[in-house]
């Protein structure tokens, strides 16, 4: 009897309850309480989740870098490919799977990853660096070149700096091949601006002097080298080349014997040496020397010029005369033959200057008709130079 | 003076004035507060943001279970076994099967024709079952690498968390009606790191119109969704998109022939869907059990054969794609086997959604055009990247035929404005071929296979409407002038044929009067009297020519006649309307 009296209390709270739950702002504060137990559930969710991903992109990574230093390029492209499912815009990850592909030469793949790593960022050193090897590789000369200057101002670290270096280094090779000396000596300054005493780099700049045919700063670059190591063969070859491209065969003949002397096989140097040493000795307006020893010469170097005229078929091969009519050079050397003696120039000294002239053009004109010449006209042209560099 | 809006609440006085049933009161108590806010339809904006948080907490654990999924059933690296490539799918599909057969039916195919179901059909009511199913099988097929997406998987369990919310706040059935494409938003703009696209989407392709009611909503559940993804999983888009670069207003052609390749793409996979789905469907039911199994199987083989990238969603090749990392030849195989595999997944009742395919399909078919185009003529500067990304909007455009989103969503993925031209001529070519081809969009084609009857959008859209001037008269009888006295306007009625007059009055608006009034008030000995000053206080509303006639049928059988009036000059009277008017239009319209 009395549960029965109870039981209407009970159901009618009930009904109230139910009806209390079903007002809406209590249902939106339960959905507010169940929102927030699903946040934080749905967040200790993501902490595994990314905590997973992060070990398994770490994992493939590790594998690929062992890969990628035992030269496996196939292999190492998989495992950072891998790497990168679970980090897709991991930085190191793509850099290292551009490495691999350029590895794998792939490099239309690694071109893609580097381009969209340098659109992150601009001034990063190696992914412009690896891009103008790639843009070289492929010929296209204008974007390595931006490539490279892009590497050679970039924010490198400072462990880094001697990739800095080495990307001027590779721009100036990319240059001198592409035949643009001009910018290559440009390059060079700048580089040679921030490089210290080390005779290596030293000397390695002086090389590159020499191929960018400025031989001021090769000789230069040989020099300080050679301050630090006074035997260093390839300074003094060098150096020797250097000066002898300059015109100062007296130095050129002391760095060449010099280099001679530190290395017997240098064959370039000893034939370097030896024209030296025949422009000095044939050279008729050298100083301190006899009338005699000058007239010797001049016979020496006319005779020379007329056996290269006879060897080196010129023809219409015409010089301007001296009363302005045109006259082959064969005529005029023949003209001035009977002339040119000892004995005559003794007599005539005038004669010296017009019979070098002739045999200064001669040369001049040889060596373009016949090519670069060797031996004693290679020295009388030589000569020729000199004298044109005095005039 | 302009048509009143809601005429059941909604009044005009003589001089013009509105006076609203329901005026407006300033709320200042808390308690009026209180209500206010818990007023249905601004309950529902609030209801919106809870849905929206709900659907993002529910998609990001769905991406999780993927992922999951595809780490233990395929392996961790990109090189997978042999064994694992055909085994996963396989056997997936056979659990797959067994759990949609017996315990949740209704999670077959896609999901957006039964969140159109819900809304047409079922009065907003998704079960909860369905989400639950939904997660589950969907996670374990796309992680197993069928070639299926997590987009509109995504967009059936928003919808279904909404509904279940809907339920429990015992909402009127006009806003459980709403209610399921709400979720939808959520859910696919979660899926999809787009809200804009996602709210296109559904106004486009679930709900078919745009009102001011539920758009606010839609856009309210789609963003805080949004937010509730990118706190968990960043605001990384779906793949890393590359710079857009069009130097040539020449390159738009080869755009178009992107379009008419991608519009022939699409109607090639749609009439797949068309002929293979009915016919798996035919099947003895016990062959339904293995069919996701086979399908598995045959995807397993394509990947063994060398194009593992068809398995799964494929968000990372199309990554790759777009950063140059396939040849076009093999872009263009790829599109090929993905139509084949997602075929073989969708037609199996595998669950899944076909946006991801459909995305794959359309940025390989793109790369591989935009490939070729450079291939055979060097001179287009044509990135692989930017023909990717109109590729996926071109297939949008032709597969699923939703021509606005698929202009948005590459708009909104790509964030370049720039990409809009080539997209619009590319998806308008895919469209208008794909529409040609295959007259019955994809989705309608689906319904109509489940034997459902749902509207279709395609239908609607291009659904002619009528409007007053359609059905308007020249006014033929004479028009009164309220200023003139009484006698002259009677006089000027007598000599008419018609029953009912139009009355302009001063120094605004329009009356009517019948000629039975102007005797009854002239027999009241009232006719030096000004006509406007016997009238009552009570104004015809009058209409626009550009006015939808549906409008015109709420006044019409209050008023025998209607005025047409410019809007230039409201005292201007371009032709009248009646009743008859207008339903001898709407008979001429239904006849033909």
């Amino acid at each position: 009897m009395l549960e029965e009296q109870e039981d209407p209390v009970k159901s009618e709270r009930l009904v109230n309850y139910g009806l209390w739950l079903r007002q809406r702002p209590v249902m939106l504060g339960l959905f507010l309480v169940l929102a927030i137990i699903l946040f934080l559930i749905t967040s200790e969710l993501a902490r595994v989740y990314g905590a997973q991903r992060e070990a398994l992109g770490t994992r493939w990574f590790s594998r690929g870098v062992a890969e990628l230093n035992g030269k496996k390029y196939d292999a190492a492209v998989t495992d950072f490919r891998a790497a990168l499912l679970y980090s897709r815009d991991n930085y190191t990850y793509q850099l290292n799977l551009a490495e691999a592909l350029i590895g794998a030469k792939r490099t239309g793949q690694a071109s893609a990853y580097l381009l969209n790593l340098r659109d992150r960022e601009p001034e990063d050193g190696l992914v412009n660096l690896e891009l103008a090897r790639i843009a070289s590789a492929q010929g296209q000369v204008q974007q390595a070149v931006r490539y490279y200057h892009d590497a050679v101002y970039a924010a490198w670290s400072s462990d880094e700096e001697w990739k800095r270096r080495d990307a001027r280094l590779e721009l100036i090779e990319l240059l001198l091949g592409t035949k643009a000396e001009a910018q290559a000596q440009a390059e060079l300054i700048a580089l040679a601006a921030n490089v210290g005493d080390d005779p290596a780099e030293q000397e390695q700049i002086g090389s590159l002097f020499l191929r960018a045919e400025d031989y001021e700063h090769a000789l230069n670059a040989f020099r300080i080298a050679l301050k630090s190591d006074r035997r260093n063969p390839a300074a003094i070859a060098g150096a020797g080349e250097a000066a002898f491209k300059l015109g100062r065969y007296p130095l050129a003949q002391h760095y060449l014997q010099m280099a001679l002397a530190a290395n017997p096989n240098d064959q370039e140097s000893a034939n370097r040496l030896k024209t030296t040493e025949m422009v000095l000795h044939m050279d008729p307006f050298r100083r301190q020397i006899t009338r005699a020893e000058r007239n010797a010469a001049v016979v020496q170097a006319f005779s020379a010029a007329g056996q290269r005229l006879t060897s080196c078929a010129m023809p219409n091969s015409v010089s301007p005369g001296p009363a302005g009519a045109q006259q082959t050079l064969s005529d005029q050397w023949a003209a001035l033959k009977p002339r040119i003696t000892e004995q005559d120039l003794q007599q005539h000294p005038d004669l010296v200057e017009p019979a070098m002239e002739l045999v200064f053009q001669i040369e001049r004109q040889a060596s373009i008709v016949c090519g670069t010449p060797s031996g004693t006209d290679l020295a009388l042209l030589l000569i020729a130079r000199l004298d044109e560099g005095n005039q | 003076m302009a048509l009143p809006a809601n005429p059941e609440t909604e009044t005009l006085t003589g001089n013009g004035q509105r006076l609203h049933a329901n005026s407006w009161r300033p709320e200042h108590s808390p308690r009026d507060l209180w209500r206010a806010v818990f007023r249905e339809d601004r309950f529902f904006l609030v209801l919106s943001v809870f849905i929206g948080v709900f659907s993002g907490l529910a998609v990001v654990c769905f991406r999780f279970a993927i992922d999951w999924s595809r780490l233990y059933l395929l392996g961790t690296g990109v090189q997978l076994t042999r064994a694992r490539l055909l085994l996963a799918p396989t056997l997936a599909g056979l659990v797959i099967a067994v759990l949609v057969m017996r315990f949740f039916p209704t999670t077959r195919g896609s999901g957006v024709n039964q969140t159109k179901a819900a809304l047409y059909i079922y009065n907003g009511s998704i079960p909860i079952r369905t989400a639950i199913g939904k997660f589950i099988t969907s996670a374990l097929a796309i992680g197993s690498g069928h070639s299926l997406g997590p987009e509109d998987p995504s967009l059936q369990i928003g919808a279904c968390l909404a509904s279940v919310m809907g339920r429990k706040m015992h909402l009127s059935r006009d806003r459980m009606r709403l209610i399921a494409p709400v979720g939808a938003a959520a859910g696919l703009a979660a899926a999809f790191n787009a809200p804009i696209s996602a709210v296109l989407f559904v106004i486009e392709e679930v709900i078919g119109r745009w009102t001011a009611g539920i758009l606010g909503s839609v856009v309210l559940s789609a963003v805080s969704s949004v937010v509730v993804m990118r706190w968990f999983l960043g605001s990384e888009s779906l793949f890393r998109i590359p710079v857009v670069e069009i130097r040539r207003p020449s390159e738009l052609i080869a755009y178009a022939a992107l379009g008419v390749v991608g519009g022939l793409a699409s109607v090639t996979f749609s009439s797949g869907i068309a002929t293979l789905r009915p016919r798996c469907k035919a099947l003895p039911r016990w062959t339904q059990y293995f069919q996701p199994a086979v399908a598995g199987l045959l995807i397993g083989i394509i990947a063994v054969l060398g194009a593992p990238q068809v398995m799964g969603a494929g968000y990372e090749y199309i990554d790759q794609a777009m950063h140059g990392q396939f040849t076009w030849e093999f872009m263009a195989i790829l599109a090929g086997l993905k139509i084949l595999a997602t075929l073989l997944s969708f037609v199996s009742g595998t669950p899944g959604g076909m946006f991801a395919p459909t995305l794959f399909i359309g940025a390989m078919l793109g790369a591989a055009v935009g490939g070729a185009e450079h291939y055979f003529l060097p001179h287009l500067t044509i990135s692989a990247g930017t023909y990717a990304l109109v590729g996926m909007g071109v297939l949008f455009a032709g597969f699923l035929r939703a021509p606005m989103t698929s202009v948005f969503m590459v708009l909104e993925v790509s964030g370049n404005y720039s990409i809009i031209v080539p997209v619009i001529i590319a998806n308008t070519f895919a469209y208008v071929i794909s529409r040609g081809l295959q007259p019955i969009p994809l989705f309608d084609m689906l319904t109509r296979q489940d034997g459902l009857e749902l509207p279709s959008m395609e239908e609607q859209r291009e659904e002619g409407v009528l409007h007053v001037e359609d059905a308007m008269q020249r006014v033929k009888g004479p028009v009164l002038d309220a200023e003139k006295p009484l006698a002259e306007a009677l006089r000027e009625a007598e000599r008419t044929e018609f029953q009912h007059l139009l009355v302009r009055m001063s120094p605004s608006g329009w009356s009517s009067v019948s000629k039975q009034e102007l005797l009854e008030l002239a027999s009241k000995d009232k006719g030096t009297a000004s006509l406007g000053s016997l009238l009552g206080s009570e104004l015809v509303p009058n209409l626009h020519p550009d006015h939808p006639l549906e409008t015109a049928l709420r006044y019409v059988e209050r008023w025998p006649v209607i005025p047409v009036v410019s809007r230039a000059d409201f005292r201007e009277l371009e032709g009248v309307i009646s009743q008859r008017d207008v339903l001898e239009r709407y008979r001429e319209f239904g006849e033909g």
